[in-house]
Order: C-alpha cells, then structure tokens, then sequence
C-alpha cells in the first residue's frame, strides 16, 4: 500500500476516478458505455502521439516538431490517395515512411551537432511545416475517398443506443491500442527499451551510458524515428476522424501532448515516465475537457480549471516525493 | 566527421532554398504597384482573397499582389508594412491582426503619400479608408434569422465562436443574442459561446458534449469556417441530423457535402475574392484622384455607403445544398 501511495500514477488514477465521481453525480448521461468509447476514440489522435512523446521524455530529449511531422505525413498522403488510388494500408505505410525520414532527420541533427533537442525540434518543426505550406499553398482537402470515410466507421464491436444510433469501439481505438502494445514491449522486453531509461537518466552528458557499452546514436535514431512512426500514424488517424486535411489543424497541439505525458509522471530531465502514467495523463485531460461541458461549466473557465487540475495533480506528487525523501534522511542521520 | 560535413550541407541547402523560391523578377515602374498584406499565409481564406486581388491585377491593369506572414503574428504584419514603404510601392491594402500595432506605421507611410486601404478593422486609426463587404450588424442578425426559420422559432441553442478573443466572431454573437432576446423570446441559450470553431475535431467533440448536456438541444449557430462541419458530422454519428440544425459561417467548397445531405442547414459569409478585388480598387481610386462617394458602384459588387471613412458594400452571400458548388472556393 504504501509503495503504491508512492507511485506518481497513483495520484493521477485518484484524480481520473474523483473527477468521474464528480461529473457523474452531476451528470449521470456521463458514465455510460456509448460517452466512454466516444471519448476513447476522439482521444486516440493525441494519445498516438503521447506514446511517442513518452519515449522521447525518457530519453532525455524534448521534441516539439512532431505535429508538423504528422501534419506532412498527412497531408502527403491525402494528396497520393486522392490524386491516385490507394487502399487504407497505403494511406499508413506513406504517412509512416514520411515519418521515419522526419524522425531520422531529427535524429542526426540531434547527435551530429550534439544540440539540445528542443532547439533542434523547433528548426525543424519550421522547416517542416513550412516547406509544406510553400509547396501546398495551404490548400485543403475536403473529400477524400469513400474507402477512407468507410475504414473510419469501422467498428470492433457494435451496441445500439436508446435511439437505435449505433455506436461501439472504433477501429482508430484499436490503432492506439496496437500503438500502446508496440511500445510496452519494446519499452520493457528489449535491451534498446531498457537502456532509454540509462540514457536519459545521465542528462545532458552521455558519457556515463556510452561507457556502459550504450550506443547512443543508436538510441537516438530509434527514439526520433519511433516518435515519427507515431506522428505518421497519428496524422491518417486525425484525418480519419476529421475527413477534411487541413495543413494547419495539428499544428499547435504539441503543449497539449507533452502536458498530458508529464501530467502522468513522464519527468521532462529524462529517465522516468510509464505507459500507464501516460495514458492516465490522458485519460484526465481527456475526460475534464469532456466533464466541463457535460458539468454545464461556462466555456470562459475552461482554461482556469483544466490549469488547476494539472498543478494539483503535479504538486501532490512532489510533496509525497519530498516527504519520501525527508523520511530516507531522517533514516540515514538516526 | 564526415558526416557532419553532410549534414551541414544538406542544412544549407534547406536554408537556401526559400530563396531560390521567392527569387523572382522585378515588376515594371510605369503602373501603380498596390501590394495587400493579409492576416497569415497558406490558409484556405486568404488564398481566396489573393485570387481577386490578381483578378484586380488583370482587369484594372494594377501591379497588385499579395503577401502574409507565415502565423498570424502582428510584430511581422508591421515589419511587411515597413519593407514595403522602403520599397516605395503606391498603396498598402492591409486586413490586420491587431490595429493598434499597425498604427503607427501607417501614419509614415502616409506621410510619404502612400495610400493605406484595410478590411475588416473600421475602427482603424491611420488608414485613408476601410471597406466591409457586410453591414456587421445585419450579419449577426442574419444568422439568428436563419437559425430561427430552422428551428421553427423556439428551442435550445448553442453558439460556437473560433476564440472568445476574436472581435468579429463575439460581435456577430452579441449583436445576434440582443436581437433574439426581442425577436425571438422562445429560443434559449443554453450555454455561454465556446470557442471551438477553428478546429473540426474540437467542434464535433463539442458537439457530441452539448448532445448529451443538453439532450433537448434543437440548434448550433457557428462562428469560424470550421465550426459548422464539425457540428454537421458529430450528428451524422448520432443520426440527429433532422433533430439539430445548424447554421453559421463556412467556406462553400468544404461545407458542400454536409448541406447536401442535411447535416449543416445554413451557410452564411462573403466572398474574400470580392474583398481582395475592392481593397485594390478602391487604392487605384484614390491614386487617379478620384473621390469615394455614396452611390458609388464597386465593380461587380454594388454599391457603396459611405459612412465617414468606412466603406460598406453589402455582399453577404446565403450557402445552401443547392448553390454551394458554384462559387468556385
């Protein structure tokens, strides 16, 4: 009990199951099946991403281009798929391979030039997004093909509401899912998982992981071309979800995502962070942006509250970390 | 190290090619050179608008173009302003991001007898006139005039505006909710305006919230081009298309599909072509020292209503299933 009261993902799992209290006893429409999966599929997009984003805050590294990243992969691939034909399995393998290239891209800036990733992914979010906008004039594309729309409504399963309106687990769940597996097994079961958390451990000095016998340039090009197989993956989900590819739509969500992996206990110094946490993460900004709507909260508090939640959350695990570690000293001196 | 010296090449070779882009030549002197600065670069809006400010190129025989800033940052909509008065073009038509910023680069370009046209801001300082392609008032109006023919007049109502910072969005909002609340008294508000309407996901999100909140909810007035589509296909999924009626701001091509099978009842904007077309030709008027009067016809448009240093020109166009396809963006 108390190794667990110790753990950060406990105080966010707290926070996910008060808040559900709360806006179920306020709303009782809020704990049924049908919101539930509505809510996982629609934050499938950002929680792709976060996986990704998780692995980069292992490392050690920041990254903030992956939406341009997506957005390119998305954008590629909505012109091949309209222009031509195509199948949905073409749709991801174009937007993945995009993604690889901008990860690896990422990737050898970062360990050439030994700049701190942050400034790196900032270039190149530049760069990125902004050679898009030059070469697509910022056109959007509304109708992409029947296929496309089709493969969207796809479902797992599927239930019927009061009204007879089916709904049930959307198939861009179940690519988040796929997503969420891939990256817990390399995170635990390979020796590249295990020596992310060296790595990113040590700081801004690799030294101390190089003389383990870690490759770092290897590490690197992993964990940037992971985060670009999940930003390519993410950009055909948004556009599965949306129907409509707009340039400028992913863009400017990147504070959100990395907001959501540190709110579930990612450290942005690099060495911790979980897959559970992560999805707690979110799972609560997920479901208090949905909470406040069905609370019936005035949308000009919606900012105010959700900053709240996060510094509540984050400051009640540092004070449970503090007073861990006041406890070892005070075990030391005695 | 090799290697790196690759990377920096291939580096240097991104850098350049902007350059390589932009590079083009130098325009002829013997035509006014009438140059538009819009708000941001690359998004479907402004590419219209930059469609009739090259038709006002051809038909006036202007050397009229267009530029932007990649964000929709005031700091660099200054610096253009700037670079354009050192380059001693005629006229600047400007739709600005913020007023304030711009003002007082304006007041030096005037100075240096170059004309200065904006759009959406009539209450900016340092211009020699503004031209509005709708009467703001009547606009908000409209939307509630349509949202009530939609709704039959009475029922539960949301608003969608793209932030709760942008001036027009909230003015065609307060403006509608003072005249609903005498024209219409058996409609309700449910909630205060959210601000989602840039963002489709975010809208149809919203949506999807507001049905279960509110489950008598009958319609969803949308300010910001995204708001509406994202509305209409959170209620394809519910299958309340017929329940929920939606009205609001949209670009023709995109909404298109949504009028056609229902799920969006109503489209309401004017076209950025015609403003891109009317900064360019009410600069060319001034510069041929003509004076703007009452009465006037813009070309195209109709006419004018001059009221002190802003021009109105009423060119409000209704979007339906029907006509949505012919506009041409």
């Amino acid at each position: 009990m108390r190794r667990l009261m110790q753990r950060h993902e406990t105080y966010v799992f707290l926070a996910v199951v008060a808040l559900t209290i709360v806006v179920t006893a306020l709303n009782p429409n809020f704990l049924t099946m049908e919101n539930f999966l509505d809510i996982l599929k629609s934050c499938s997009f950002l929680g792709i991403m976060a996986i990704g984003v998780l692995v980069v805050l292992i490392s050690g590294g920041v990254d903030i281009s992956f939406t341009a990243v997506a957005t390119v992969g998305q954008y590629v691939m909505a012109v091949v798929i309209t222009r031509y034909t195509g199948n949905i399995a073409l749709a991801f393998t174009i937007a993945i391979a995009i993604g690889l290239v901008l990860g690896l891209i990422n990737a050898a800036l970062i360990y050439f030039f030994n700049i701190p990733t942050i400034i790196v992914s900032i270039g190149t979010l530049n760069v990125f997004y902004g050679l898009l906008i030059v070469f697509s004039g910022g056109k959007w594309i509304y109708t992409l093909p029947d296929w496309f729309h089709k493969f969207a409504e796809t479902r797992v399963f599927t239930l019927f509401n009061s009204n007879g309106i089916p709904y049930g687990l959307s198939i861009v769940t179940l690519i988040w899912i796929f997503v969420i597996v891939l990256a817990a097994l390399i995170l635990r079961y390979t020796v590249l998982g295990r020596s992310l958390y060296a790595v990113g451990g040590c700081g801004f000095d690799k030294g101390p992981a190089e003389r383990a016998g870690i490759n770092i340039f290897r590490v690197q090009v992993f964990v940037y071309t992971f985060m670009g197989f999940t930003a390519g993956v993410a950009g055909v989900v948004q556009a599965l979800l949306v129907q409509t590819v707009a340039p400028n739509s992913i863009v400017g969500k990147e504070l959100n995502v990395i907001a959501a992996v540190v709110l579930g206990g990612a450290s942005l110094a690099g060495g911790a962070g979980t897959i559970v946490g992560t999805l707690l993460g979110v799972f609560l900004l997920a479901i208090l942006s949905n909470g406040l709507t069905l609370m019936r909260v005035p949308s000009y508090w919606y900012d105010v509250v959700i900053g709240m939640v996060i510094l509540t959350s984050v400051s009640a695990s540092a004070l449970q970390q503090r007073r861990e570690q006041q406890r070892a000293i005070a075990v030391e001196e005695a | 190290m090799k290697k790196g010296i690759v990377v920096w090449a291939a580096l240097a070779l991104l850098m350049l090619t902007p350059a390589l882009l932009f590079a083009k030549a130098e325009a002829e002197d013997d035509v006014y050179e009438i140059a538009t600065v819009v708000k941001i670069t690359g998004i479907p809006w402004f590419n219209r608008m930059e469609v009739g400010v090259n038709r006002a190129a051809e038909e006036l025989g202007v050397n009229s173009y267009q530029i932007g800033p990649a964000d929709a940052d005031p700091a660099q909509q200054v610096r253009m302003v700037e670079d354009l008065i050192s380059k001693g073009v005629d006229a600047i038509c400007v739709t600005p991001n913020d007023a304030t910023a711009l003002e007082p680069v304006f007041n030096r370009a005037r100075e240096q007898g170059i004309i200065i046209i904006t759009h959406e801001s009539p209450d900016q300082r340092g211009k020699d006139y503004d031209i509005e392609l709708i009467d703001n008032e009547n606009f908000g109006r409209h939307h509630w005039d349509m949202l009530a023919e939609q709704m039959g007049g009475s029922g539960q109502y949301a608003i969608f505006v793209g932030s709760l910072t942008v001036p027009l969005h909230n003015l065609w909002a307060d403006v509608g909710l003072e005249y609903a609340a005498t024209q219409y008294p058996d409609m309700e508000l449910v909630t205060t305006r959210i601000p989602c309407g840039e963002d489709q996901e975010l809208s149809k999100q919203r949506t999807l919230e507001l049905l279960q909140a509110y489950p008598d909810l009958k319609g969803i007035v949308g300010f910001g081009s995204l708001g509406p589509p994202g509305a209409a296909q959170a209620l394809r999924e519910k299958g309340l298309i017929d329940e929920v009626a939606v009205v609001g701001t949209v670009l023709p091509a995109h909404a298109a599909q949504y009028l056609k099978d229902g799920s969006m009842d109503h489209g309401i904007l004017w076209d950025p072509g015609d403003a891109g077309y009317a900064m360019t030709w009410v600069a060319l008027q001034l510069l041929e020292g003509k004076e703007i009067v009452n009465g006037m016809n813009v070309p195209g448009l109709g006419t004018v209503v001059l009221d002190g240093d802003v021009i109105k020109v009423d060119a409000m166009i209704d979007i339906t299933g029907a006509n949505a396809d012919d506009f041409g963006f």
